[in-house]
């Protein structure tokens, strides 16, 4: 097989056979490539998520965005309407890509088309649309006459009626707007504009928000604190601006305290939780003095247990040598030791 | 920490709380945001009548999960009692109700020492009411196992106190973390409205239901309830199917309140598909209207009042003023029915007035 080759290669080579030949092996790479699945050959920055370091929040949204992600990308991947990406329309469009970043280098702007909602979708349903309208005003209608129990509707109801109301008016005015349901659909969404102005909601956490947060106060000390509020106390009773410092700062702690903050302005209760927190110092000390004094007491008595063991045995070995001394002594018919001669003195 | 706080219950408590097996083991600090969750203790100073009673048990009902529902309290607890208990359970708010000759009040304040918003209460509706009122009244199972969302309309262009009241209110109820929020764990909803005119809050507390949009009724009722449908007088399923009957009167309204889910709630709110926003009434409604805003707990300056200084010195049945402690700067004389109720104090401030 091989000489065969080695044949082919030793004909002269015209351009056009190289061409072609070139042609040939890049159509046989491109369904090489193809054959790969695109998440082998080219390499995703965002294949693998990081959660490591992420605040559990963060973790959350991310841990989120990735199963969102992966849903997406299979329903595209079986959607028959969508194109089907092969491998290599992904490297072509990332070369492309590459291209155009080189190209521009200073403009990095990208712009997103603003994707109204307005129009999208609209198209296949207009005369549905319209059967809807004029169900729609018929019940208005006949709600008109009805006398409804405003209590369970309520506010809900008075909005609604305002929204009618602003509706017509605004309908009256704009005669250039072509589609109805388009100006409806503008018209609600005006509305929940100006209403959203209005409403105030429950307390939200986003999860962005403790990066861009500015830096933690840093807690005061107690004495510091303490200064602060007396400094406070006494820029009060100014004749001139007390009342009005007064005021503002009357004003502040409470919203400060509503939300959660805790606001130390009282002296007299800075006062005692100094005092407290000395006397806990206090018996901190007393205690680990104690504690300490008892190590050492416990460390002497055993230092001093051991150095009379010692002793004792010392003291124990002498003992039993005398004693073995002593024994040899109490052979039987044994008057005693020499105490001495019987004569007193030489003579 | 949890065996430390029933031995602290049982030694000095005078107002005895009973909570549920469950209860007692709730988190201090929420574990995904981080914060910690305002508890409240919804309770009343003086004998109250009995739709009064219904209403502080509807409200505690309403401050579900995180109250303490059976609270129980003597004629004897002053005030002070509460927040002896408020610090080491981690309470943050009290609701506390009371009666005059001339109407019940309302009074929301946050320990320790947070500011008090005395709401005066025109008028009121029990839940029993409402819900008698109703054709179908709803209430699923775990209602109250989550805490409701608020929603503050009016009050965004208000002055001081008004904003303030929008900051106590929305921190009486834990945050909502949207990252990991679930929607099905948003089910009720408590609604406030400032009327600039006359000057009044309505109160409302609904449930929300979520129902799919786009789907004829017939379908949508046999889905949910299982029911098989009657197929006598049609000739073919195809009738059923597609005959489309009229709209129901609400189905106009969903025009504008329809979403798009982003996940699954139920068997039949699928994610990213639209459904209707429905909300229906549940629990008591109230008319208030703001009358005086104190600096401290029930204590301290007056830092609005609707009557002006000094007016509106109160004296529910029995209860006499006594307000010994005033711990706060420049406190002036205002202070209605304070807390003790004790003999000895009754007897001599009786010698006094005589």
């Amino acid at each position: 097989m091989g000489k065969k080759n080695e044949k082919t290669l030793n004909e002269p080579v015209s351009t056009l056979d190289l061409k072609s030949m070139i042609h040939e092996n890049a159509l046989f790479f491109d369904k090489l490539i193809e054959l790969i699945p695109a998440r082998f050959y080219l390499s995703n920055e965002k294949d693998k998520p990081w959660f490591q370091g992420l605040s559990k929040a963060e973790k959350a949204s991310a841990k989120k965005q990735s199963r969102e992600n992966i849903k997406k990308a299979r329903r595209d991947r079986l959607d028959p309407e969508k194109s089907t990406k092969t491998t290599l329309d992904l490297l072509k469009e990332n070369l492309e890509k590459e291209k155009v970043i080189k190209e521009s280098d200073e403009e990095e702007i990208e712009v997103k088309p603003i994707m109204s909602d307005l129009g999208n979708g609209e198209e296949p349903s207009v005369t549905y649309e319209e059967l809807r309208q004029r169900l729609r005003r018929k019940i208005e209608e006949l709600r008109g006459g009805r006398n409804t129990g405003g209590s369970d509707k309520g506010k809900k109801k008075i909005e609604k009626k305002g929204n009618v109301q602003k509706k017509r008016k605004r309908d009256s005015g704009e005669e250039e707007k072509k589609v109805t349901s388009s100006t409806d659909r503008d018209n609600v969404e005006k509305d929940m504009e100006e209403a959203a102005k209005e409403l105030t909601f429950s307390r939200v956490k986003l999860g962005d928000e403790e990066k861009h947060g500015k830096k933690k106060k840093r807690k005061l000390s107690k004495f510091k604190e303490l200064e602060n509020a007396t400094k406070l106390q006494e820029a009060k009773k100014d004749p001139e601006k007390g009342e009005v410092i007064a005021k503002k700062h009357s004003w502040k702690a409470a919203m400060d305290r509503a939300a959660g903050i805790k606001v130390h302005d009282d002296p007299k209760l800075l006062k005692q939780s100094i005092q407290k927190e000395k006397k806990r110092h206090q018996k901190n000390v007393e205690k680990w003095n104690e504690r300490v004094e008892t190590t050492e007491k416990l460390k002497t008595e055993k230092q001093q247990k051991r150095s009379d063991n010692i002793a004792e045995k010392i003291h124990q070995k002498k003992m039993r040598r005398i004693a073995k001394r002593e024994k040899k002594l109490l052979r039987p018919g044994f008057e005693g030791r020499k105490d001495g001669f019987i004569n007193e003195g030489s003579t | 920490m949890a065996r430390l706080r029933n031995r602290k219950k049982k030694v000095f408590l005078k107002p005895i709380v009973k909570k549920k097996q469950e209860q007692q083991q709730q988190p201090n600090v929420d574990p995904i945001t981080g914060n910690k969750i305002p508890k409240s203790f919804v309770f009343s100073r003086g004998k109250l009548p009995g739709p009064l009673r219904q209403l502080q048990m509807d409200l505690r009902k309403l401050m579900l999960p995180y109250t303490a529902l059976k609270l129980k309290e003597k004629k004897r607890n002053n005030l002070k009692d509460f927040l002896n208990v408020a610090g080491p359970m981690g309470v943050t708010h009290f609701l506390i109700l009371s009666k005059t000759e001339t109407s019940p009040f309302l009074r929301v304040a946050k320990t320790p020492q947070g500011p008090t918003l005395t709401f005066k209460i025109h008028e009121y509706s029990l839940a029993v009411d409402i819900a008698q009122s109703q054709l179908r009244p709803r209430c699923p199972q775990d209602l109250f196992k989550n805490s409701p969302l608020i929603v503050l309309s009016g009050f965004a262009t208000g002055d001081e106190h008004l904003k303030l009241t929008t900051t106590l209110f929305k921190n009486i109820f834990p945050d909502i973390d949207i990252n990991t929020v679930k929607l099905s764990s948003c089910q009720r909803i408590v609604l406030l409205n400032y009327n600039k005119d006359t000057k009044l809050i309505d109160f409302r507390h609904y449930s929300i239901r979520l129902q799919p949009v786009g789907v004829s009724r017939r379908i949508r009722k046999f889905v949910q309830n299982h029911q098989v449908p009657d197929l006598r007088n049609l000739q073919d399923v195809s009738d059923f199917v597609t005959k489309s009957g009229y709209g129901s009167e609400s189905e106009a309204d969903e025009e504008a309140a329809t979403v798009t889910l982003t996940s699954d709630l139920s068997r039949v709110n699928r994610a990213s598909t639209k459904s209707a926003v429905k909300l229906q009434e549940i629990g008591p409604r109230m008319t208030l209207q703001l009358i005086k805003v104190e600096g401290g707990l029930c204590s301290g300056e007056v830092m609005f009042s609707e009557y002006g200084n000094g007016g509106n010195k109160k004296k529910p049945d029995g209860q006499e003023d006594s307000e010994k402690d005033n711990e706060m700067e420049g406190s002036d004389d205002d202070n209605e029915e304070e807390d003790s109720d004790e003999d000895i104090e009754e007897n001599e401030e009786d010698d006094e007035e005589d």
